[in-house]
């Protein structure tokens, strides 16, 4: 047996843009190390009434030398988020993870491009910082393209300004950065990619996703999107979370956000 | 100083023996597999797997499930591999473990039924089967086999005639009278009896004036459910002499304590296993304290004590 729950201890949990907090946490030192696009699913041990786990993706990790440190990076939409976001430091929370398949680290080393809507950050973020340590990548090979409605929903931006320069912000409303759609300002530069050197990842709201989509629809690119759904249970068992997939033949099947999942290739997503 | 003997914690479902009387219920642990991260599977009374049909079976799109207060509903559509993949790919891993493999069965005719059951009773590894019969009948135009006392009653014959393994029919609580079902797949040769399934519900999206589950309707499960299903155990263990297998919102000990007091023989573990993935063991451990604390050697010794 490896897989355990565990019992996380409130660091610190802010809010840190509207409606967007981030909560650091400590657990013991037995908990795996995350793969960038995992997730944890959270919860308030006893709690009947919101009922279920929350399934949120990992934003950033760090082992200390007796415990380690996961920060989730997440925004209120409903009871469950608004409970976790009335927690202070010194609160325990029941985690387990991390659960799910992370991003396919790619070896393509010339042009990884990285577009976020809003909260969508959170999970490319942690695979920026795992590529900028490990991949032996220069940050200039790095493109980011940050967007969100509005100025007061772009997170996760001083974080990104540590690691790489490339980066676009765009919002909605044009508070932030180019007034655009985080898709449109990436489709803008998409001369500059060749398929045969880059790789995108992307995560964020399923219309952004949808419209990558199309714009990429008929490109030789290659894009993995980490997906967000229901969940109960988190491990595979409730097939709850479901999404349609083309498998290769094309014959659509429903496939688990959190067991084949939540990292997908766009491509093979069948959007309603 | 004297160790303390462990109380003695076996139940028998008929023929069907077990080390203990916690099982998980079907289409919550998955294969087994889903959890054995996180469970010594081989601590288990049973493992009941995922709803298996004839031919593999795509499911319900999505969304599927939707949480609600003390509970959750689900639409899931039986989404399975199917009991082909399920012996080849499936059972060889449930074999490397001591613990009686309860295989739960769907079919949309009798003939689904029959063709399943007789698969699996020459499968090595299976120890029993569970009936589920409450799903839509093709056959009978959207009448659920579950529902109809003579459609229930055929569904068990006709599993019963395919194997030698226990039969346990599992039924819906979505009727008038449970107990005249019960009574009914006991006559026809049902070797144990498990309830309730989920309970059929919805939920509505306010602000989209939409279902919350594509599927419109689904099933209730949960803590939400046990007084339901506590009432419903106790109105067919009075009525049948087969054992009853008690499931319905057990999230703690105390909760599985309830329903052997009612003279359950065993408990399933269902939406509990959803938030806490070692549910099951804290449910033995806890029956284990139970009985320590109360000087109980024998788990048998309080079943069906409950004193209205």
């Amino acid at each position: 047996m490896t897989k355990d729950i565990y019992i996380g201890e409130i660091l610190r949990n802010e809010e840190i843009q509207e409606d967007c907090f981030l909560m650091k946490m400590k657990v013991a030192s037995s908990f795996h190390d995350p793969l960038p696009g995992q997730f944890v699913m959270i919860r308030i041990a006893g709690l009947n009434d919101p009922f279920l786990s929350r399934p949120i993706s990992i934003y950033s990790f760090s082992r200390g030398k007796s415990f380690c440190s996961i920060e989730l990076l997440y925004r209120v939409v409903g009871k469950g988020t608004q409970i976790l976001a009335g927690l202070i430091k010194g609160s325990q929370v029941e985690i387990h993870g991390p659960l799910g398949n992370g991003f396919e680290i790619s070896t393509v080393k010339e042009n990884i491009v990285f577009i976020a809507g809003g909260i969508g950050i959170a999970p490319l973020s942690l695979l920026i910082e795992h590529l900028c340590r490990s991949a032996c990548l220069f940050t200039s090979a790095i493109t980011v393209y940050l967007g969100a409605q509005r100025a007061s929903a772009i997170v996760g931006l001083d974080k990104l300004q540590k690691l790489c320069r490339d980066i676009t912000v765009c919002t909605d409303n044009g508070t932030l950065g180019t007034k655009s759609l985080v898709t449109q300002a990436f489709q803008k530069n998409i001369k500059k990619f060749s398929p045969a050197n880059t790789v995108i990842y992307a995560c964020g709201p399923k219309e952004m996703l949808k419209s990558l989509a199309k714009i990429l629809n008929t490109s030789k690119f290659s894009c993995q999107v980490s997906l967000e759904e229901r969940m109960a249970c988190g491990t595979g068992a409730c097939m709850g979370c479901a999404v349609a997939i083309k498998d290769q033949k094309g014959t659509l099947n429903y496939k688990r956000v959190c067991a084949d999942g939540p990292v997908f290739n766009l491509a093979d997503i069948i959007w309603d | 100083m004297k160790s303390k003997t462990s109380p003695q914690m076996a139940v028998n479902i008929g023929q069907l023996k077990l080390k203990n009387p916690v099982m998980t219920a079907s289409g919550t642990f998955g294969y087994g597999e889903e959890y054995s991260g996180y469970v010594d599977l081989n601590r288990l009374g049973a493992i009941v797997v995922k709803g298996l049909s004839l031919k593999p079976r795509l499911g319900n799109p999505p969304p599927r499930i939707m949480e609600t207060a003390g509970g959750m509903l689900n639409a899931v559509g039986l989404q399975n591999i199917g009991v082909d993949t399920f012996i080849e790919e499936k059972l060889p891993f449930l074999r490397n473990y001591d613990v009686a493999v309860i295989a739960n069965i769907y079919g949309e005719t009798y003939d689904e039924y029959k063709k399943v059951a007789k698969k699996l009773s020459a499968a090595k590894g299976v120890h029993a089967l569970e009936v589920n019969i409450s799903c839509p009948n093709v056959n009978k135009g959207g009448v659920s086999f579950g529902s109809d006392p003579k459609i229930a009653a055929r569904v068990t014959r006709i599993v019963k005639d395919e194997t030698s393994q226990p039969v346990i029919v599992k039924l819906t609580p979505n009727v008038t009278d449970i107990a005249i079902i019960a009574e009914a797949v006991e006559k026809a040769g049902a070797d144990a009896i498990s309830l309730i399934n989920t309970l059929t519900g919805m939920s509505v999206n306010l602000k989209a004036r939409k279902p919350h589950l594509k599927n419109i309707t689904g099933g209730l499960s949960g803590p939400a459910i046990k007084p339901v299903a506590l009432r419903m155990v106790w109105q067919v263990i009075r009525r049948v002499s087969v054992p009853v297998i008690g499931i319905g919102g057990i999230m703690t000990a105390e909760d599985a304590l309830e329903f052997l007091i009612l003279g359950a023989k065993a408990v399933q573990i269902g939406t509990a296993n959803f938030i806490n993935p070692h549910a099951t063991i804290d449910v033995i451990e806890g029956i284990k304290n139970y009985l320590s604390n109360n000087k109980i050697k024998d788990i048998n010794e309080i079943i069906g004590t409950f004193q209205p």
